[in-house]
């Protein structure tokens, strides 16, 4: 009998079911978009992505997501500093409210997102007033897009500003720095990796976001096209290599981000020494 | 029962905890592994549990005369004691004392009733009578070990393991404890292996001490011989006296 | 009293802690991070609601007295009812191996598991028109033995798996990497097996998690839109899920129907949020 190497069971019956799963559901069909869009060739490819169309759709997909990811940058650092360091009345409920796009599904976020900044929405209406379109614009799909991102960015930060202890704080008082000084110097210097972190992640997830997106971007050609959507219209004209080339691009985008994500996790992990 | 342990090393990454250690365990001795931290101690111990495997090789762990090297840690059933208890927080005491009988197979399982004797028997003897319906999260450190005791014994292990058994107590009850160790072993004779970073609670309970030292052991003996005749200077040192 | 407070009346600002910021900051981050989630969150949750009771509780109810709608629960239902098992069973073992053992590749595994996160759901859909679309790569066998799975329950069940496979690994991992073996290494040495373990002592640890790690799952497959789409060819009561069939009412301008089918969807939204906070309370207690 061979040794038994680990000590709890199920290691071989739990990895090969986990493996098996992954390959057969996840791998072996993502393969396939490789497969199919080399399959017209090189040239083929390349004219794909060369169509102004395609182009301006790539470019809308990733400038709205990061855009997208800036605001959620912002809002997200200042969002996860109140829920971790505050208490105030109702706190409870906007930290379980930052997992809403996680739970809500997206068409459902589309079509609310839309009625509000329709030029007859709350909101719409009040920025048509001062000229300003939000739906069926780029500005419409950046707010849909900073919607799906935003938990990224705060369930990053939260567990890392808790741990950031206080005495590097309390030192820097003791030091003579100011408040102002303590956090500029102090205490973003260490949140600034895993801000990144998450805002790398919000990206991830804003440049492949289709449900909440499509209903408030209006879908114009070389307007407001984005790339997902644009794959589901090659797909219905039967144009399969072509669809899967977009796809190709997309995900190589998403590997990309995932991992500088993981990059920027680590430097955070030298930065602020958490395990 | 007694345990031969031969040749046995175990490397984490390129860490050695343990080099070719070599122990014999006599039946119903009370033995102490006495060692600073990272000396290996734990980790032989949770070697001769099968909660960890040696590196495979020429190394063997015997009970009793019988080949156990590669035997799970469910068919050893060493009892054994964790150092932070690993009571089952979800289990009442009565729950966590009967859960080793509840789990043995049909044919040799003890009846419902019996079940309930027993643990009713255990707790008498851990002096923790009327505790059964409590959850662990209700008991102090004290009465969590004794709970962890009660039930590694309720499948009347033939080797019992602990792990630093007193380390998170505080010096009164650790007194107490010990000599509630001593005495039950006394009247059980169970042969008992136990994990101590401390010399004086390795002196006062065991029959013989084995201090190891960076996964070599340095040596073995009675308290007094290790006391009279320390082998080499880290044991001197160790252990705070002189060599001779 | 008042000679309590009167002790020191020309020193007023109370001295601050270190780690603490001035009213007016403190005043200022809250009332940004409230007003950035009540513009985002709030609001399009209270837009849901506000037009589905437009036309009060009647025009609400009436929405659901239509066939393609009852038929498209039916079927979110029974995708659901599919994927969510075979995802918890997945995610248990996924988390089993993960967090129990260390082994070559094992942050290679754990970051593929998490790759479905991050792929468009409108690839998610594509790959199974790939595999066995008319034009597939099975497409044409599949045709002959006349099995259809694209723009049928199978490939909307399968794109489903696809985006939904991460929930349950995702919550359960590092739940179960925090708590540590320990109580399942007792289990082994009171002469426990494997399932004796994994039953009596593992799944009471995990309950929690599991369950909110079930509930996101089912949430997350009950409002799949992106991948669904590209499969189920929107075929009306035959393949539109409720998402879809909300895609058709809105784009109908039946705006009262679709948000009333909507606001279910949100609830369920609404509940698995309510019950993450209670399940990571009960965590937190234990």
């Amino acid at each position: 009998m061979a040794s038994p190497r680990h000590v709890l069971p199920g290691f071989r019956l739990s990895l090969g079911f986990t493996i098996t799963y992954l390959s057969l559901l996840v791998l072996f069909p993502l393969s396939m978009l490789l497969w199919k869009a080399t399959s017209g060739g090189w040239d083929h490819m390349i004219s794909t992505l060369t169509q102004a169309r395609v182009l301006a759709s790539l470019k809308l997909s990733f400038g709205a997501s990061f855009a997208a990811a800036l605001v959620n940058a912002v809002f997200g650092l200042i969002t996860a500093w109140a829920l971790e360091r505050y208490t105030f009345p109702g706190r409870r409920l906007l930290d379980a409210m930052v997992d809403l796009p996680f739970a809500l599904p997206t068409a459902v976020a589309g079509i609310a997102l839309v009625t509000l900044y329709a030029p007859n929405g709350w909101i719409g209406a009040w920025l048509a007033k001062h000229d300003i379109k939000a739906a069926y614009a780029p500005l419409g799909i950046t707010i849909a897009l900073a919607f799906v991102g935003f938990p990224f960015v705060v369930r990053t930060l939260q567990p890392v500003i808790a741990d950031l202890s206080m005495d590097v704080e309390e030192a820097a008082a003791c030091l003579g720095a100011n408040r102002w000084q303590t956090l500029t110097r102090v205490v973003f210097p260490a949140l600034l990796p895993s801000t990144l972190a998450g805002t790398t992640l919000a990206f991830g997830r804003a440049v492949g976001e289709y449900g909440s997106v499509v209903f408030i971007s209006g879908n114009l050609p070389f307007k407001t096209e984005i790339a997902p959507l644009l794959i589901t219209m090659r797909l219905e004209e039967y144009d399969y290599s072509g669809a899967a080339t977009i796809g190709v691009v997309m995900l190589a985008a998403s590997f990309l981000i995932l991992l500088a994500s993981n990059l920027l996790t680590q430097w955070s992990r030298k930065r602020t020494g958490r395990a | 029962m007694s345990i031969h342990i031969h040749n046995i090393s175990k490397t984490f990454g390129s860490f050695h905890a343990l080099k070719n250690v070599d122990l014999e365990v006599n039946t119903g001795e009370l033995v102490a592994l006495l060692g600073p931290s990272g000396s290996g101690k734990t980790t032989l111990l949770r070697i001769i549990a099968g909660l960890e495997f040696a590196d495979p090789g020429e190394g063997s762990i015997q009970f009793h005369g019988k080949e156990v090297t590669n035997h799970s840690a469910y068919e050893r059933k060493a009892g054994f004691v964790f150092q932070n208890y690993a009571l089952f927080n979800h289990m009442t005491v009565a729950e966590n004392i009967a859960f080793g009988l509840k789990v043995m197979p049909r044919a040799t399982r003890p009846e419902r009733e019996d079940i309930d004797k027993t643990v009713a028997e255990l707790l008498r003897r851990i002096a923790l009578e009327g505790y059964g319906d409590r959850y662990p999260s209700q008991l102090s450190g004290g009465q969590k070990q004794r709970v962890a005791l009660a039930r590694a014994l309720a499948v009347e292990p033939q080797v019992l393991l602990l792990d630093e058994p007193f380390g998170a107590l505080d010096a009164k009850v650790r007194k107490t404890l010990r000599k509630w160790l001593r005495q039950f072993h006394d009247e059980t004779k169970v042969t008992t292996l136990f994990v101590t970073h401390d010399q004086d609670e390795a002196f006062e309970l065991a029959d013989r001490v084995v201090v190891l030292h960076e996964g070599d052991i340095q040596q073995v003996g009675s308290p007094q011989q290790l006391r009279e005749n320390p082998k080499n200077e880290f044991v001197a040192d160790f252990l705070d006296c002189v060599m001779i | 009293m008042p000679a309590i407070i009167d002790l020191a009346p020309t020193h007023t600002a109370r001295p601050r802690k270190a780690t603490s910021d001035s009213l007016p900051a403190r005043i200022l981050i809250i009332g940004t991070a409230v007003g950035f989630m009540g513009l985002m969150f709030v609001l399009p949750l209270i837009i849901i609601f506000q037009e589905a009771f437009r036309k009060g509780w009647e025009g609400f109810a009436e929405a659901f007295d239509d066939r393609a709608t009852t038929h498209a629960i039916w079927l979110t239902l029974k995708v659901a009812a599919i994927t969510v098992p075979l995802n918890t069973l997945f995610g248990l073992a996924a988390a089993w191996c993960l967090s129990r053992f260390r082994f070559r590749g094992r942050r290679l595994l754990s970051s593929l598991i998490e790759l479905p996160l991050w792929v468009s759901p409108v690839i998610a859909g594509m790959v199974y028109v790939l595999l066995f679309g008319a034009q597939g790569l099975f497409g044409p066998s599949l045709k002959e033995h006349g099995i259809k799975i694209i723009f049928a329950l199978p490939g909307i069940v399968l794109s489903t798996i696809f985006v939904t496979f991460t929930f349950v690994a995702r919550v359960l991992a590092p739940q179960m990497e925090a708590q540590g073996q320990a109580e399942e290494e007792a289990a082994m040495t009171l002469g426990a097996n494997g399932w004796q373990m994994f039953w009596r002592v593992t799944l009471p640890k995990i309950k929690w998690g599991l369950l909110y790690g079930i509930i996101l799952c089912n949430a997350r497959s009950m409002g799949e839109f992106g991948a669904v789409s590209v499969v189920s060819g929107h075929i009306r009561n035959k393949t539109n899920t409720v998402p879809l069939h909300i895609e058709v009412l809105y784009n109908e301008y039946q705006f009262v129907p679709a948000f009333a089918v909507a606001s279910v969807l949100a609830l369920l939204a609404l509940v698995t949020l309510i019950l993450k906070t209670l399940t990571t309370t009960q965590r937190g207690a234990a």
